[in-house]
């Protein structure tokens, strides 16, 4: 039941901010629904471990540990940015950046393109785990394109264009896999719950070239180089808010489908076959973005290269395999998600207070925002994984995978980007925070919603090795291993 | 009959690729699936198969009458220059689509060692079909040669499903068409936007955005 509910709360609120012109009564039914999708998801979270048993409905639904996860993670990062969303749209209304028509349409895609998201980790049916990723495409290009500007619009396009290309791939190997299912069985159907069951019956000759279609196909909408060429443009021209839930909760549910395949992929092929091509696709994204990261001009592009360093990060974990690798990679797809989140709403305060995003114009962030610019020092030490932050933990997991396998040159291989990242981002950071602000620039203070976004995202930063996530995590290891 | 339609539809590809002109362009689209609502429908006669007649009727009307007429709607209303600009000319694109199909034929037959000869043929072209598709994404200047590439791509996956595996499961080719038509709405708006920001729907002026 609270399946449905957790599916249907973005979907019937989208339709009731509609009905209002005021961007107070949309904000405030935002707020409420989210507060929902946030309590619902954890009651099932919880409701899930105590029974260990998939929950599944009308054979459309299903969901197992790993879909659980996903919706949990999902839930809290939109949670935080409906909250923060309230702030961001007050000023962007303010800056005369979007008319204030335009407002409900933002909360409508908004909804719409959470409601898509849970759809891909709560369907059965790979077929439609399909359309709902395609969904997210079409519904999240408006919220790139939002501001209608050139560079927003030639984001979109692009954005449209490659993923959508991408997605075709990984129909070719959805189909490419249900017709190894048919050769097998006699039965045409594409739900996972049954290609699970005879997976080790598969021809591993299709799967072999199946899954590479899907890595190739929904890699391009994870962000995995080198097909990553959409993402610094479409999370650099979004609305804030949108480059979080881009960055911190699109980019894992392809990541979840490219798992969902790799569990039956194991079954029949082994583990390596999958292994090999996650660390291949893991250690030229951290090479791109190891390079990439250095030369950025832009706060926000600056932000998306190093996504693509911890979508990276997590598929090396994957790759590594065992206890420690996936454990590690699955609590960083967590805490990636919230310490994204929290950086990219820093730097949309940031843009909207200096009126640019170019680093060089954004100058003495302390003194102009206190508060924000407190939270982005945090958040930039969080992400570099610093201890007592959750990412600390992850990292040291996938790191000692690694090392713990003999890997020593993969390992130091991370070590060493994750070094030169950290000094990239701390030299760049360091020049927006520290240092005098512009003589007319004006101190800003942030409205309440704000506060609140950032405050809890921080909690999560914090504990996001403890509680709740970390029995999740423990429960999807169990079945990520195909028991 | 199903060995020429299956042969015809590789030559809509490569009509594709040897198109001068965006009006031809959409016409060899539309024949492309008009021949695939055909063969979709046999297929469905064949088996008995009233799932699979619908979605032969949906094709036909989605990618034969409506898309078509959405797209050269778009370039009429923005009087979009007729000619197509290459990247690279139609004779070169066409030697490479001769190469390109060769590949996938290798491929085809590494993939489908255990299947019949239809079956074989049939992945043989719709993996063209796919390829010949990027190779028009890739080489082609026009914004709407974009999405017609993405269209036959599109295509070609919808012919594996379509005779490979006799159809997908109904409620999955619905919710894919109904993608499918979204996004082509959702790209003919963007077509527009950029039409007005850039003055031409040129792509190669889309390089504001590097690094």
């Amino acid at each position: 039941m609270e399946l449905l509910i957790v599916l249907a709360v973005p979907l019937v609120f989208s339709l009731l901010g509609v009905i209002s012109n005021s961007h107070k009564a949309q904000a405030k039914i935002i707020f409420l629904a989210y507060l929902l999708n946030v309590i619902f998801s954890i009651s099932l979270a919880y409701r899930f471990l105590v029974s260990q048993q998939p929950l599944s409905l009308l054979h459309i639904f299903y969901a197992d540990s790993l879909s659980i996860f996903f919706v949990f993670t999902i839930s809290v990062v939109s949670f935080a940015a409906a909250i923060y969303s309230k702030g961001y749209i007050e000023h962007e209304l303010a800056a005369k950046l979007i008319a204030p028509k335009t407002t409900k349409y933002y909360y409508l895609l908004f909804n719409l393109f959470v409601f898509s998201m849970l759809l891909t980790v709560m369907v059965n049916n790979l077929g439609l785990m399909w359309v709902a990723i395609e969904l997210t495409t079409l519904v999240s290009a408006f919220l790139v394109g939002f501001h209608n500007s050139r560079n927003s619009v030639e984001a979109a396009w692009k954005y449209l264009i490659i993923c959508s290309v991408g997605i075709v791939l990984a129909l070719l190997g959805t189909i490419i896999f249900s017709y190894a299912f048919f050769l097998s069985s006699g039965v045409k159907s594409l739900n996972w719950t049954e290609l699970f069951i005879v997976a080790k019956n598969l021809n591993p000759d299709l799967v072999r070239i199946a899954f590479i279609f899907i890595i190739v196909g929904y890699g391009t909408k994870a962000g995995l180089a080198p097909m990553h060429t959409w993402l610094p443009d479409a999370h650099s021209q979004a609305l804030s808010p949108v480059s979080a839930l881009l960055s911190g909760v699109l980019l894992k549910t392809s990541i979840y489908a490219i798992l969902r395949y790799s569990v039956i992929t194991n079954l029949c092929l082994g583990s390596a076959f999958s292994s090999h091509l996650f660390v291949f696709f893991g250690v030229l994204s951290l090479a791109v973005s190891a390079g990439l990261v250095l030369v950025q001009k832009d706060i926000k592009r600056l932000l998306a290269y190093s996504s693509i360093e911890h979508i990276g990060i997590i598929m090396l974990g994957f790759g590594l395999g065992g206890i420690m690798g996936t454990y590690g990679a699955l609590l960083h797809i967590f805490n990636h998600a919230v310490t994204k989140s929290l950086l990219f709403f820093g730097a949309g305060n940031l843009v909207n207070a200096y009126g640019s995003n170019k680093i060089r114009s954004i100058r003495g962030a302390l003194k102009v925002l206190p508060f924000t610019g407190f939270m982005v020092l945090i958040g930039i030490f969080a992400l570099s994984g610093f201890p007592p932050f959750a990412m600390f933990f992850s990292e040291l997991m996938i790191l000692a995978a690694a090392f713990s396998q003999g890997n020593y040159l993969l390992g130091g291989f991370i070590l060493l980007v994750l070094s030169l990242v950290f000094s990239a981002v701390l030299y760049q950071f360091g020049k927006m925070l520290f240092g005098e602000k512009p003589d007319h620039q004006p101190a800003v203070k942030e409205p309440f919603s704000i506060y609140l976004a950032f405050l809890f995202l921080l909690a999560l930063i914090l504990v996001g090795w403890s509680g709740l996530v970390n029995s999740l995590v423990q429960s999807v290891l169990i079945t990520l291993k195909g028991l | 009959m199903e060995f020429f339609l299956i042969l015809g539809l590789l030559a809509s590809a490569f009509g594709l690729v040897s198109a001068k002109r965006l009006s031809v362009l959409i016409g060899n689209f539309s024949l492309q699936s008009l021949l695939l609502a055909i063969l979709t429908f046999v297929e469905a006669v064949n088996l008995g198969q009233l799932g699979l007649c619908i979605i032969a009727l949906l094709v036909l009307a989605l990618k034969v009458v409506i898309i078509p007429k959405i797209l050269s709607n778009i370039t009429k209303e923005i009087k979009v220059n007729d000619n197509l600009e290459f990247y690279l000319n139609p004779q070169l694109s066409l030697l490479m689509a001769l190469l390109l199909t060769y590949l996938c034929w290798t491929f085809a037959s590494v993939i489908f060692v255990e299947s019949d000869a239809v079956a074989k043929m049939c992945g043989a072209v719709s993996f063209s079909m796919i390829a010949l598709g990027m190779f028009l994404m890739i080489f082609r200047v026009k914004a709407l040669a974009q999405i017609i590439g993405l269209l036959a791509m599109e295509n070609g996956v919808f012919l594996l499903a379509a005779l490979v595996l006799n159809g997908m499961p109904f409620l999955v080719e619905m919710a894919i068409f109904f993608d499918v038509f979204v996004g082509v709405v959702i790209l003919g708006v963007f077509v527009y936007r950029i039409n007005r920001l850039f003055v031409g729907i040129d792509v190669s002026k889309l390089n504001r955005l590097r690094g």
